[in-house]
């Protein structure tokens, strides 16, 4: 019986566009718990003051495919990017999600946090659901250091090949600092001296 | 043409455009030289796809450490006499770039630059300028030869 | 993606780099005869580390490096991280900055179009073209060095809305060039959209399916192309776009059906620039009377950054696609903690493989354009035959000559 409901339910939500407390709900709802925060920000622009949304949700690891599963169940969304913060203890990733393109003003900005302790900083890929997220994922591995599960392909992205290995530019420990000062170079002081 | 200058040029000049890592911002304005506004092949310059054929070398950007290598390769690769021309401020002195952990350093710590033009992005008249200026350079290192 | 590809590191010279010379890249393909099978892609020779630079400086100082992120995109990349500090620190921006950003962001919008429209007019080899879009570009270039001061980094954002106003003196040369502008508009379709040899060179060619382009997150006219209707400016309420009444442009506006290929985008991109001279003779006729920024004052303005904590996401629509732009605060530093950019090119990348595959060698140079990147310079192309696995290096002239020659061939 609760197969039945589950896929009415499914249907009933993939037409229709939610208002954000009914997204925030919705994810509330499945998850309960793991779910630390949700925060719901509007602001106002132009002329008119027609508002733009945005949610930003933090939420545990442990829950984190089934959330993206859950999230493609109501609407396909559009991955921007994903940003990552050195928060110390942890290492924290962003998911930074668009729904409901293609509606006139009615789209609404989905950023999603989930913290990777710092010893083990792993996460599972998302590029079964959205084959688009190869890119900022390898990008995330050879910035931030995080190992990404799955991935189709782990090469370099940006550095070059001769950067040296376990050097992570976007940490903010004494290691990584001083590992980039040996490769840090001024340009205005070799300008200066002639 | 500026005071100095010869009435006529012995010949015409071939240029190469090389960006080491720049923004793009100057290799437009190189590009705009060419449109009819500003038009530099009426002086008879011409942008080749080979530095073997070049006599100028145009190079733009601060240098990454990736471009680093091919950039001095192309440097060997064009024939004597040649005259290298450094566009734009990250090329000259790192501009808002000073300070990474990938750059390689203003263009004249990789190669012997000829002529500095500054400016983010300079104008195509400064550019055009430049080139003058690097033609009679070329013509007084042909007469040294 | 076959693992098969073996990575070169040939010390070959740079590849010539004539017009659409943009930050070089590196392509892999592996082909069969003409056809091409497979495709990679190395990214990275133009790491600046900027983001890694911007995280030592204040908000005011990274505007000016935002803006040499891309020489074309110069409004965007620093409108999106003033809009970023905005969000997190909550600063309300006057009614008249919003218009004058829409005016200076579709005036860019214009620009870059026109300069994407000659390269790719270069790449068929339709020279002429060329010369005639830039010829048309350069009068935009001079309303922009009217109201800024500059032709390409203008300087002219930030945080809390604009330096310079837009004032009654101004609309005479504005009116005139957007005049100008309609009248090159129709040369630019009839030389673009009338032609045989155009359409027979791109139609079919570099097909982006409606699945690949959604699954694939791509942005800009790239996916607009393909039916996805994606558009920062209509999605979302962002600057004053929300106070007129915007569609998306997609190609069955023009022909009536959606294919996905080179040809759509030429329409696609040609559409756009029709509806941003639209715009900006709505945004000068309706532009509010007020304040062109919330705090002149910069001390105090980076004094209450200072002391805000908060995190915020910056989106825009460049001429290419979406930009994003997220920055977060400690409540400590003025400095941000985090600065992440998203330039839209790199939304565009993957959906290069599909659009590739299954085309011939002498089509690469007008797909890659197509999709308008900003490094659509490739600087050495290594091709390894999969018939005797021998491997050889095409420069980007050679492709070049390829592809006019293909074009040639079409018009006998």
């Amino acid at each position: 019986m609760s197969a039945k409901k589950t896929t009415k339910k499914k249907e009933e939500k993939k037409g229709e566009i939610l208002p954000p407390e009914e997204i925030v709900k919705y994810f509330k709802d499945e998850f309960k718990t793991k779910i630390k925060s949700a925060e719901i920000k509007r602001r106002a622009t132009g002329a008119k003051k027609k508002e733009f949304v945005n949610i930003w949700m933090r939420i545990d690891k442990s829950i984190f495919k089934d959330f993206i599963k859950h999230l493609c169940n109501l609407t396909y969304p559009h991955l921007a990017v994903v940003s990552g913060n050195d928060l110390g203890k942890t290492i924290e990733l962003v998911y930074n999600f668009s729904i409901y393109f293609g509606k006139h003003l009615q789209e609404i900005s989905l950023n999603v946090g989930v913290e990777l302790p710092r010893n083990k900083p792993e996460i599972e890929t998302i590029c079964d659901y959205i084959p688009g997220a190869l890119i900022t994922e390898r990008e995330k591995q050879e910035m931030l250091g995080i190992k990404v599960i799955g991935i189709p392909d782990s090469r370099r992205l940006f550095l070059p090949e001769d950067f040296p290995d376990n050097v992570y530019p976007w940490r903010k420990d004494e290691k990584t600092r001083k590992e980039i000062e040996k490769l840090y170079k001024n340009l205005h002081e070799g300008v200066k001296k002639k | 043409m500026a005071k100095g200058f010869p009435k006529s040029f012995k010949k015409a000049l071939w240029v190469y455009h090389c960006n080491s890592g720049s923004c793009n911002g100057c290799d437009i304005e190189i590009i705009a030289a060419l449109c009819p506004r500003y038009d530099v092949e009426r002086f008879g310059i011409k942008l080749v796809g080979t530095p073997r054929h070049a006599d100028v070398l145009l190079i733009t950007g601060p240098v990454t450490r990736q471009q680093a290598d091919r950039v001095k390769r192309v440097y060997e690769q064009m024939p004597d006499p040649k005259v290298v021309i450094a566009v734009g401020n990250c090329g000259n002195t790192g501009d808002v770039f000073y300070e990474s952990y990938n750059l390689v350093g203003p263009i004249q710590d990789v190669l012997p630059v000829d002529i500095h033009v500054i400016g983010c992005p300079p104008r195509p008249e400064n550019i055009i300028h430049a080139v003058a200026k690097a033609w009679t350079k070329l013509e007084t290192l042909e007469a040294k030869k | 993606m076959s693992k098969e590809i073996t990575q070169t590191t040939y010390q070959v010279p740079i590849g010539p780099i004539h017009p659409a010379l943009k930050e070089p890249v590196m392509f892999k393909f592996d082909i069969d005869g003409e056809k091409i099978i497979d495709v990679d892609v190395e990214l990275g020779h133009v790491h600046r580390a900027i983001e890694w630079t911007g995280m030592r400086r204040n908000p005011i100082q990274i505007i000016y490096l935002a803006e040499r992120i891309c020489g074309i995109c110069s409004f965007v990349h620093p409108l999106a991280f003033c809009r970023a500090v905005e969000n997190a620190c909550e600063i309300d921006v006057p009614e008249r900055a919003d218009y004058i950003r829409v005016v200076h962001g579709e005036l860019e919008r214009i620009c870059s179009h026109l300069l994407w429209a000659g390269v790719a007019a270069h790449e068929i080899g339709f020279d002429t073209v060329l010369f005639l879009t830039w010829e048309i570009r350069e009068k935009a270039l001079d309303l922009t060095e009217y109201l800024t001061g500059n032709r390409v980094t203008k300087a002219i954002l930030t945080i809390g809305g604009v330096r310079r106003d837009i004032k009654e003196e101004h609309h005479a040369k504005i009116n005139e060039t957007l005049a100008f502008l309609k009248e090159g508009y129709k040369k630019l379709a009839h030389a673009f959209l009338d032609d045989k040899t155009v359409m027979m060179r791109s139609q079919g060619c570099g097909i982006l399916t409606y699945e690949d382009a959604l699954r694939l997150c791509a942005v800009g006219p790239t996916t607009r192309a393909s039916g996805v209707k994606k558009d920062v400016r209509v999605d979302q309420p962002y600057t004053a776009y929300s106070d007129f009444d915007i569609d998306y442009t997609t190609p069955d506006k023009l022909t009536g059906e959606v294919n996905g290929d080179v040809y759509d985008r030429i329409i696609t991109r040609l559409l756009e620039v029709k509806q941003s001279i639209e715009i900006m003779e709505k945004a000068i006729d309706q532009m509010p009377a007020g304040d062109i920024v919330s705090e002149p004052k910069i001390p105090k303005l980076l004094n209450y950054i200072k002391k805000t904590a908060g995190e915020g996401v910056g989106r825009d629509e460049a001429p290419r696609g979406e930009v994003i732009h997220y920055v977060k605060f400690d409540g400590e530093n003025e400095n941000p903690y985090t600065w992440k950019v998203r330039a839209s090119t790199y939304a565009n990348i993957l959906p290069w493989i599909p659009m590739l595959k299954g085309n011939q060698i002498a089509d690469i140079p007008i797909v890659a354009a197509s999709t308008d990147p900003c490094m659509s310079c490739t600087n050495r192309v290594a091709v390894v035959n999969n018939a005797n696995n021998k491997k050889y290096m095409l420069s980007k002239e050679q492709l070049h000559k390829l592809s006019i020659m293909k074009t040639r061939r079409l018009m006998r």
